[in-house]
């Protein structure tokens, strides 16, 4: 298992860093033949379906092997919407059903959902990438029964969301759309915690390039006739980064090495509030430290902080899963904390 | 950013059962009141009683040969232990030092005869050890020493005084960080030599120095010409330097870096659970995320310690976000204190808060400062 995630990091690795650039990242678009070549081959070598059943044509591994190619396509910052397909597809799969092929994207909440035969009107909420695909997948609850349902939107009912990412995200209504699937989903599959785990590993993989780039630029900057990296004031901020980025990547392998990580609630938490948590501090200070550079859409450094500002507030924030850990304990009345923790 | 992962460990049966082990003991002790759990017991609160009851237990120089009157047991097994102590505030100050890294210092660099005749009594909890590293000119900057060995015939001669010597006072040995040649123009870290002396040797004063709190465990320890045997020299002349950072990879990565304060932070919850469901449940969940993350890490370490590796910048990290945990944890339970005011809480919770306020300013002190563990990590990210 672990050769074979080795040799697909590494081939991914070569994939994205042959097509991912920051002029890229400035046009997303379905009609920009790079990313199309991008994902491609992305396809061509099964990545979004490597967590999908062996019977719906996927390579069958555990979602949490998973967590290291999206943290690595999130490290070079490619602009593809692959952590969602991932999960989107392995949701799908999970419950039994047979996942389409190209991008699929999920809604990240859902409003006022209402099925009248085939048929669903309602709400989607916070949909990313749906300027490049549109079949989507949400999860929503039917006489007390959740359900996973998945759609082929087809209107112009799309509404481009205003947000602080690098990646789009949209608001969308839907009237009478055809119900392509619906099943009832997996007990194992809660979606939240799913989200809550990959939208951490991308913030970890993306963190590590943040660094990188604080390095690299306050060892070539120079100000008061030295590198910005000889100051003790600045290294001490960058030390305070790394710290942060540690005890995340900490938590994060945790969830990695754990194959039934989904029935374990209090690494999920723990590892989006720690997650959540680095992400504030690691763009409060890459920006300080890069001056008004970094806060310029030439340099890359705000593709990085703005996606990881987005995603420590989506699957619930810092503040969301705090409240969750501690009453799982508080209101658990036979553990002393001690026994809790051990 | 490969070099800083901490790789997750799982605490297999075996482990687990040690620590139910270890707990079953200390829910005895309590109950014979055998010790008060404290705040800071591994630097305040010294029993050599108990020590000496651990190590019958075997739960002393847990990692140490047989051969040696050791346990061979893993430095997982010693983790377990050491969390389980500190969690419960037990008396574990008298023989902390000789446990975390002397031992190990003297295994790793002592001849026979120091082997034979100390890590036996170490292991047993009848030999205690200070740390011989600070000086009054010389603090994080460690490197600077002026305490000198000078070769004499059969033997060295020892001068100089060390300070914020923890325990000297009950402590039978000291590995004191000396000057035996000058420093070279390009590497101050050259001339170095780490002695094993014996604090009871003629001409050895230890005098107290009461800290703010009014309690003592500081000391100044004087040596005064004092003569050691040949074999005093431990390790390697002029390699001090190298020994004394293994042995602070040791002294930095462990549990009593955030949990120092845990006594204060169980009898807080369990005094005020009700309260703290209906208001503080974020609180107290960013608290326990922060600390488990913090176990993972020094238990990843200590896996580390097994397999031969040198950890020194991974123990900065851990030391560095250790440090930090017990300052906000205490500052929380401050806030607190506006729902429910300090003079409504339990006299022994109140003594705990108060304890631990006063003495949290120490903690990112002692073990190497806040800017040290920040330039270690600087460093090792290539910044300077």
């Amino acid at each position: 298992m672990n050769e074979e995630l080795g040799i697909i990091l590494e081939t991914t690795s070569k994939i994205l860093n042959k097509h991912v650039d920051h002029k890229l990242r400035q046009n997303i678009d379905n009609n920009n033949s790079d990313l199309i070549n991008l994902w491609s081959e992305i396809e061509q070598l099964g990545l979004p379906k490597i967590a999908v059943k062996d019977k719906f044509n996927g390579s069958g591994l555990p979602l949490s092997t998973t967590l290291p190619i999206i943290k690595l396509s999130n490290n070079i910052g490619a602009p593809i919407p692959l952590s969602e397909t991932i999960l989107s597809n392995y949701i799908l799969s999970e419950s039994d059903i047979n996942p389409p092929s190209g991008i699929i994207t999920y809604a990240i909440d859902v409003k006022n959902l209402k099925i009248l035969g085939n048929e669903i009107s309602g709400e989607l909420i916070s949909v990313p990438y749906l300027n490049l695909t549109d079949k989507i997948v949400f999860i929503t609850e039917i006489e007390k029964t959740k359900k996973v349902i998945l759609i082929k939107n087809s209107g112009e009912n799309k509404e481009l969301k205003k947000n602080f990412l690098s990646e789009p995200r949209y608001n969308l209504k839907l009237n009478k759309c055809k119900i392509l699937d619906m099943k009832t989903i997996n007990l194992r599959v809660n979606f939240k915690h799913l989200g809550a785990i990959v939208r951490s590993a991308q913030m970890i993989g993306s963190m590590e390039k943040i660094l990188d780039l604080c390095i690299d630029y306050c060892s070539q900057r120079k100000q008061f006739g030295r590198a910005l990296s000889k100051f003790q004031a600045i290294q001490h901020q960058i030390s305070e980064m790394a710290v942060e980025l540690s005890a995340s990547s900490a938590a994060l392998s945790t969830i990695t090495n754990s194959y039934d990580f989904y029935k374990n609630k209090k690494d999920i938490a723990i590892l989006k509030i720690r997650a959540g948590a680095a992400a504030g501090k690691v763009i409060a200070i890459s920006h300080q430290v890069h001056g008004a550079i970094g806060f310029t859409q030439e340099y890359e450094l705000a593709y990085f902080t703005r996606n990881i500002n987005s995603w420590r507030n989506d699957f619930g924030n810092e503040s969301y899963w705090e409240d969750l850990l501690g009453k799982d304990f508080l209101e658990n009345n036979n553990q002393n904390l001690w026994e809790y923790l051990t | 950013m490969s070099k800083f992962n901490f790789p997750s460990i799982k605490e297999t049966n075996d482990l687990s059962n040690l620590r139910k082990e270890v707990r079953n003991f200390i829910t005895k002790s309590l109950n014979d009141k055998d010790f008060e759990p404290s705040a800071d017991a591994w630097v305040f609160s010294a029993s050599p009683e108990f020590s000496k009851k651990l190590g019958s237990m075997g739960w002393l120089g847990m990692s140490f040969p047989k051969k040696y009157g050791g346990n061979e047991r893993t430095a997982l097994e010693r983790y377990v232990v050491t969390e389980e102590l500190l969690a419960s505030g037990a008396p574990v100050a008298a023989h902390w030092i000789a446990d975390r890294q002397s031992g190990s210092q003297i295994l790793r660099y002592g001849n026979e005869e120091q082997k034979k005749s100390i890590i036996p009594k170490i292991t047993a909890g009848e030999c205690f050890f200070a740390i011989g590293m600070s000086e009054p000119d010389s603090g994080s900057d460690l490197a600077s020493v002026k305490t000198k060995a000078t070769k004499i015939e059969n033997g060295w001669k020892l001068e100089g005084r060390k300070i914020w010597s923890t325990g000297a006072h009950i402590a039978n040995y000291m590995i004191v960080l000396v000057r035996t040649s000058p420093a070279s123009e390009n590497n101050r870290h050259e001339g170095l030599s780490q002695f094993l002396v014996d604090l009871s040797l003629p001409n050895v004063s230890v005098k107290g120095i009461p800290d703010m709190t009014g309690q003592r465990h500081f000391n100044e320890t004087l040596f005064d010409n004092v003569i050691l045997s040949e074999d005093a020299l431990l390790g390697v002349e002029g390699k001090g330097w190298s020994q004394v950072v293994g042995e602070l990879a040791l002294e930095r990565s462990g549990p009593e870096r955030f949990l120092s304060h845990f006594t204060l932070l169980e009898s807080f919850v369990n005094e005020f659970k009700n309260i703290l469901i209906k208001s503080g449940s974020k609180l107290i969940g960013k608290l326990i995320a922060e600390l488990q993350t913090l176990r993972r890490m020094s238990f990843s370490i200590a896996s580390m310690l097994q397999n031969g590796e040198s950890p020194e910048t991974q123990a900065a990290f851990v030391k560095e976000l250790g440090n930090k945990f017990e300052k906000t944890m205490v500052e929380t339970l401050r806030e607190f204190s506006n729902i429910i005011p300090l003079y409504e809480w339990p006299s022994q919770l109140q003594n705990l808060f108060e304890d631990a306020t006063l003495r949290i300013p120490s903690n990112s002190l002692r073990g190497g400062t806040t800017e040290i563990m920040k330039g270690i990590i600087a460093r090792q990210l290539g910044l300077r």
